[in-house]
C-alpha cells in the first residue's frame, strides 16, 4: 500500500501538481457590454475580430481577450490614440492553468490622462508559445517579458535581449512557473548544488559584456561578431589556481589589460 | 563526526604539550581574537535588516568589538550569512568564504540560511552548510537582534575554547576544496530532505489529495 | 567640439564627448572628456567592472556590470535573480491565508503594506467588503510602514553617500516602529498581520497612544535629518542633476512612486484610484520637477510628513466595532466558541485544514507602496489555493530604468542613483 502511494507520488512529482478541473479552456467569464468601457467599444470598432471576448471581473475590472497576432497593433493603438492614451504598461505576466491548457499572457494597462485601467489577455497554445514583444512601444516591457520568458518559456519576437533574468544562465531544469514543473525542481538537491557551483564565466557574463572585456565567448555562447581574442580551450575559471601563471598570454587573462602609459 | 566538513578537534597523541605558557598564550590570543571580531555581513534578505538593526545604536554589536563591518572579505573574521541564499548566489557565497583569511568563523543567521527556511523550492539552497562550513546557527525568521548577538557570543565562546596545542588551531582548509561545496552529494541529499510543513506542499488548487513524498534516493541523479 | 588648455609648456587637447551637466550656479558639474593625442593607447579602451552581488552599497544582492570609459559609465547592465525565492510558485501550493507570511518576506522594509495589499486583492476578487474599523486600521498600518520604509531608505542612502549619523538616527526611529509592530503582531519585521476578511488581531490596548506619541515626536528627528542633509553642500553636490530621467522616459520605463513623481508626473494610486477612503483624507502628494536624485530625496522626505498627517487623521477617525468581517466562510469563529461549541470547532477545523475557498475569478489590485505601485494579481479557479499569484513589484520595474539613468554619469554616481531609486531585492527577485 505504501509502495502504491509512493509510486503515485513519484508520478505526481515527475508530472507536477495536478490541476483542478474547473479551469476552463478558453476565456472565462460572461460577456460584458462593450459600451461599459469606452476603450473596449472603440477597440471592437477598430479591430473587429481581433477582440475575442470582453468580460468584467471582480466588480469593476475589464478584461479583453485579444488575438495574439494583433497584440503589437492593439498595444500601439492603445498607446498612441489620444482618446485611449494608455501611457503605462503596468505589468506583463502569464498564467498557466495546467493540464495542457493554453497559457494566457496578461497585459495590465493604465491611462493617466483618462484614469482608466484595462487588462488584455492573449491566449497561446502550448505548441506555439510565441508572441510579439511590446518593447518597441513600452520600455517597461523589457524586463517584464524577460521574466515571462524565464519562468514560462514564452518567446517574445522582437525583444532586444531575451534571456533568463531570475534563474542563472545555465539553468537546465526548464521553466519554473509552469504547472508541470515540480516545486522542488527536477534535479536532486545535490545536482542543483553541483550545477550552481560549477558555473563558468559565460554563465556570469553575457556575450556583450565579454566583448567589452576583450574576451570572446566560446562554445554555445559564441557569437560570430564578438570582438577580441579568444582564450584557448574556452573560458577558464579565474578562481582556479592553475590559471594564475604570470606573464603568459597577455590578452587572455582577464581581458582588458591596463594600458602601458598609465603609471 | 558531525556533518560539518571539518574534523572535531582532538588533542595530539600523548596528551599534547599544554603548559602554563601555552595556556597563557592561548588566553591572550583568544582574548584578542574574540574581542575584535570584524563581521563580514553577507546580508541578502530580511535577516540583513535585523543584522543592520543589531549594528545600529539600540543593540549595538560594536560594544562586542565588532566596530567595523568589514565589507571586504579579506579583512573580515566572521561571515554572518543573513538571509536566504538561492543557488544562483551559492558560488558567490563560496567565493567570499574562500577569500576570507584564517582564522574565520561563520554564523548562519536565520532559518533560511540554516536550512532553507520557508523556501523548500527549486531555487533555494537548503542550508548554507551545504556550501560553506558553519560554526553557529541562529534560528528565527528573522532572529531578533538579541538572537544574533547571542550567536556572536557563542562564536566568542568557541574561540575562547581554542588552543594552540590542538591540531586544528590553524583551522586549515584543504585548498583543493576551494570553490567546491562543503558537503558531499550524499550528505547534501540527506540533510536537504523536506521536513515539517514542507512535506505538506504537494497539492495545488482544486483540493487534490496529496501523496507520499518522494524519498531522496528516488529522485533523478 | 574640442578645447585646449595649457599646463606649463605642454598643450593638451581634450575632446568633450558629450554635453556637460550644468550645476545650479551655471558652471558644469561634470565634463566628460577624453584626452586626444597625448597617450594614444590610453583612450578608447573601456573597462568592464562588476559590482556585486555581494556589495555593501547595492542595497541587496544586485549585480551591476558597468562598462566604463575612465570613470564615466558608458553602459550599465543590471543582473538580478540572486534572491529568487519563487514566491509565486510557492503561493500556488498554499491556502489564501497561508500566503500572507510570504508577503512579509518580499518587501521586508514595509511588510504591512504587502500584507494589506495582498489581503485587499483577494478580498476584491472574493467580493468581500471589510469593516470600517479594519479599513482605518489598515490605512494606519500602511502609512506607518511607509514611514518605516522611507526611514530605512534615508538611512542607507545617507550612509552610501557618507553621512553615517543619519543611519543611526533613522534606525533609532525605526526601533520605535519595530516596537509598534511587535506589540501588534508579535514580530518585528515579518508581521503577517492581515487575514482574508480582516486582521489577525485587533489593536492592543495602548497601541494607539504609543502611535500618537510616535507621531508627536517623530517630526523632531525628521527635522534633524533635514538639517543635516537638505542644505548640505556635499549632499546637494552629490545629488543634484545626478540620475536625471525625464517625465516621458519615466512613464515609458514604468517607474512609479516617488521616482516617477520626482520627474514631474503627478501619479499616486492613493489619489488616482483611491481605496479605503483615501479620497476623504487630507494629504498632499509631493511632485518634483527635475527628476534627479535630489528631487527623489525631497519627495520622500515630504511623503513622510504627509504620512504623519494621514496617520493623525486616521487615528482621530478610528471607529469602534469588529475588526473582522462577519462572514463565516472566511473568518474563524472566536476561540471561546471553538472550545465550547461543537459546530464552532468543526467550522474552525474546516477553515484551517481545508482553507478559505474563493470563487472562480481574478483581480489585479494595486496600492501605493513606499516604492511605487504594488500590484497583486490573483487568479482563482474555485479552490482554496490560487492558480496564479503574481506580484508586480515596483522595484522590479524601477531598477530596469537604472541603465537609462546612469549613462554618462560617473562611477560614484551609480551608487547614488541606485540608492535613490529605493529598491528592495526581495520584491525584485521574488
Amino acid at each position: 500500500m505504501a509502495d502504491k502511494d509512493l509510486n503515485e507520488g513519484l508520478r505526481d512529482l515527475e508530472s507536477g501538481p495536478r490541476t483542478s478541473e474547473t479551469a476552463g479552456e478558453g476565456p472565462r467569464g460572461e460577456a460584458a457590454d462593450a459600451a461599459s468601457h469606452p476603450t473596449v467599444a472603440a477597440m471592437r470598432a477598430k479591430f473587429g475580430d481581433a477582440v475575442r471576448h470582453h468580460t468584467v471581473v471582480a466588480g469593476d475590472e475589464h478584461v479583453v481577450y485579444i488575438a495574439p497576432e494583433r497584440v503589437r497593433d492593439i498595444l500601439g493603438w492603445l498607446k498612441d490614440d489620444p482618446a485611449q492614451d494608455y501611457a503605462f504598461l503596468m505589468d506583463v505576466t502569464a498564467v498557466d492553468y495546467g493540464g495542457g491548457r493554453p497559457l494566457e499572457v496578461v497585459y495590465q494597462m493604465w491611462s493617466l490622462t483618462h484614469k482608466r485601467q484595462l487588462r488584455l489577455k492573449a491566449t497561446l497554445p502550448l505548441s506555439a508559445l510565441e508572441i510579439d514583444s511590446a518593447v518597441p512601444l513600452y520600455n517597461s516591457a523589457n524586463w517584464l517579458e524577460r521574466e515571462v520568458y524565464d519562468l514560462f518559456g514564452i518567446r517574445f519576437r522582437g525583444h532586444p535581449d531575451l534571456r533568463r533574468i531570475m534563474m542563472p544562465e545555465n539553468y537546465a531544469e526548464g521553466h519554473p512557473l509552469r504547472k508541470d514543473f515540480p516545486l522542488r525542481g527536477r534535479f536532486s538537491r545535490a545536482e542543483q548544488t553541483r550545477r550552481a557551483m560549477e558555473m563558468e564565466l559565460e554563465d556570469y557574463y553575457i556575450p556583450t559584456e565579454l566583448a567589452t572585456a576583450g574576451m570572446r565567448a566560446t562554445g554555445e555562447h559564441a557569437s560570430a561578431d564578438a570582438a577580441g581574442p579568444s582564450t584557448p580551450g574556452g573560458m577558464r575559471r579565474p578562481n582556479d589556481p592553475d590559471n594564475w601563471a604570470l606573464g603568459t598570454e597577455g590578452g587572455a587573462e582577464g581581458g582588458a589589460s591596463s594600458p602601458e602609459g598609465v603609471e | 563526526m558531525g556533518l560539518s566538513g571539518r574534523e572535531l578537534p582532538t588533542l595530539p597523541a600523548g596528551g599534547g604539550h599544554a603548559s602554563f605558557f601555552t595556556t597563557r598564550l592561548d588566553a591572550l590570543i583568544n582574548w584578542s581574537r574574540l574581542n575584535s571580531l570584524w563581521p563580514m555581513p553577507f546580508g541578502t534578505a530580511c535577516c540583513a535588516i535585523e543584522m543592520m538593526a543589531a549594528a545600529a545604536s539600540k543593540y549595538d554589536t560594536a560594544r562586542f568589538g565588532m566596530e567595523r563591518q568589514a565589507f571586504s572579505p579579506r579583512q573580515a573574521d566572521v561571515l554572518i550569512c543573513a538571509g536566504r541564499v538561492p543557488y544562483k548566489m551559492a558560488p558567490v557565497l563560496r567565493r567570499i568564504w574562500d577569500q576570507m583569511p584564517q582564522p574565520k568563523w561563520c554564523v548562519s543567521m536565520g532559518a533560511c540560511a540554516s536550512s532553507g527556511g520557508v523556501f523548500d523550492v527549486y531555487s533555494m539552497v537548503q542550508g548554507i552548510d551545504t556550501i560553506i562550513p558553519v560554526d553557529v546557527y541562529v534560528p528565527g525568521c528573522p532572529p531578533r537582534p538579541e538572537g544574533l548577538i547571542y550567536g556572536l557570543l557563542m562564536i566568542q565562546e568557541k574561540i575562547r575554547g581554542e588552543s594552540i596545542t590542538r591540531a586544528d588551531f590553524h583551522r586549515a582548509e584543504d585548498p583543493a576544496r576551494t570553490g567546491r561545496p562543503n558537503l558531499s552529494p550524499e550528505v547534501i541529499e540527506e540533510v536537504t530532505v523536506p521536513f515539517g510543513n514542507s512535506t505538506r506542499q504537494n497539492r495545488v488548487s482544486g483540493m487534490v489529495p496529496s501523496h507520499a513524498l518522494l524519498r531522496p534516493r528516488d529522485r533523478k541523479p | 567640439m574640442s578645447s585646449t588648455t595649457t599646463r606649463g609648456t605642454r598643450t593638451v587637447e581634450y575632446l568633450v564627448t558629450r554635453t556637460p551637466q550644468m550645476g545650479v550656479d551655471g558652471r558644469p558639474t561634470s565634463v566628460p572628456v577624453m584626452p586626444l593625442g597625448v597617450e594614444p593607447e590610453m583612450h578608447g579602451e573601456h573597462m568592464l567592472i562588476n559590482i556585486g552581488p555581494q556589495h555593501p552599497a547595492t542595497h541587496g544582492v544586485l549585480r551591476l556590470v558597468l562598462e566604463l570609459d575612465g570613470e564615466t559609465v558608458v553602459r550599465c547592465i543590471p543582473h538580478i535573480g540572486y534572491l529568487h525565492s519563487s514566491f509565486e510558485k510557492l503561493g500556488e501550493y498554499r491556502d489564501w491565508n497561508q500566503i500572507v507570511p510570504l508577503t512579509d518576506r518580499m518587501d521586508y522594509l514595509a511588510p504591512l503594506i504587502y500584507n494589506c495589499a495582498y489581503a485587499m486583492a483577494v478580498e476584491k476578487m472574493m467580493g468581500i467588503e471589510v469593516t470600517e474599523r479594519c479599513k482605518v486600521v489598515r490605512v494606519i498600518l500602511m502609512e506607518m510602514d511607509r514611514i518605516f520604509s522611507h526611514l530605512l531608505w534615508i538611512g542607507t542612502t545617507a550612509i552610501d553617500i557618507g553621512a553615517f549619523t543619519v543611519f543611526l538616527y533613522a534606525f533609532q526611529e525605526r526601533e520605535r516602529i519595530y516596537d509598534l509592530h511587535e506589540a501588534l503582531t508579535g514580530a518585528r519585521i515579518t508581521t503577517s498581520s492581515t487575514r482574508i476578511g480582516g486582521m489577525m488581531a485587533d489593536l492592543p490596548d495602548g497601541w494607539t497612544d504609543a502611535l500618537r506619541h510616535f507621531i508627536n515626536t517623530f517630526p523632531k528627528t525628521l527635522d534633524e535629518i533635514e538639517t543635516l542633509l537638505t542644505h548640505n553642500n556635499l549632499w546637494i553636490g552629490r545629488n543634484q542633476n545626478i540620475g536625471v530621467i525625464s517625465a516621458e522616459d519615466a512613464i515609458n520605463y514604468g517607474l512609479t512612486g516617488p521616482n516617477l513623481r520626482a520627474s514631474g508626473v503627478a501619479y499616486d494610486v492613493r489619489k488616482d484610484r483611491p481605496y479605503y477612503d483615501y479620497d476623504t483624507y487630507e494629504f498632499d502628494v509631493p511632485v518634483g520637477e527635475h527628476g534627479d536624485n535630489y528631487d527623489r530625496y525631497l519627495c520622500r522626505m515630504e511623503e513622510m510628513r504627509q504620512s504623519l498627517r494621514i496617520l493623525q487623521q486616521a487615528l482621530d477617525r478610528l471607529p469602534g466595532g469588529p475588526i473582522n468581517v462577519d462572514d463565516p466562510r472566511v473568518i474563524l469563529p472566536g476561540k471561546t466558541d471553538v472550545m465550547s461549541d461543537m459546530e464552532s470547532m468543526i467550522h474552525h477545523f474546516k477553515l484551517v485544514m481545508e482553507g478559505v475557498k474563493a470563487p472562480v475569478g481574478e483581480s489585479w489590485f494595486s496600492v501605493e507602496s513606499s516604492k511605487g505601485e504594488l500590484g497583486m494579481y490573483v487568479v482563482s479557479d474555485g479552490g482554496s489555493k490560487p492558480v496564479r499569484w503574481r506580484v508586480r513589484g515596483p522595484s522590479f520595474v524601477n531598477i530596469s530604468a537604472l541603465p537609462k539613468m546612469v549613462e554618462g554619469q560617473l562611477l560614484a554616481d551609480v551608487i547614488a542613483v541606485n540608492a535613490s531609486l529605493d529598491i528592495v531585492l526581495g520584491e525584485i527577485d521574488r
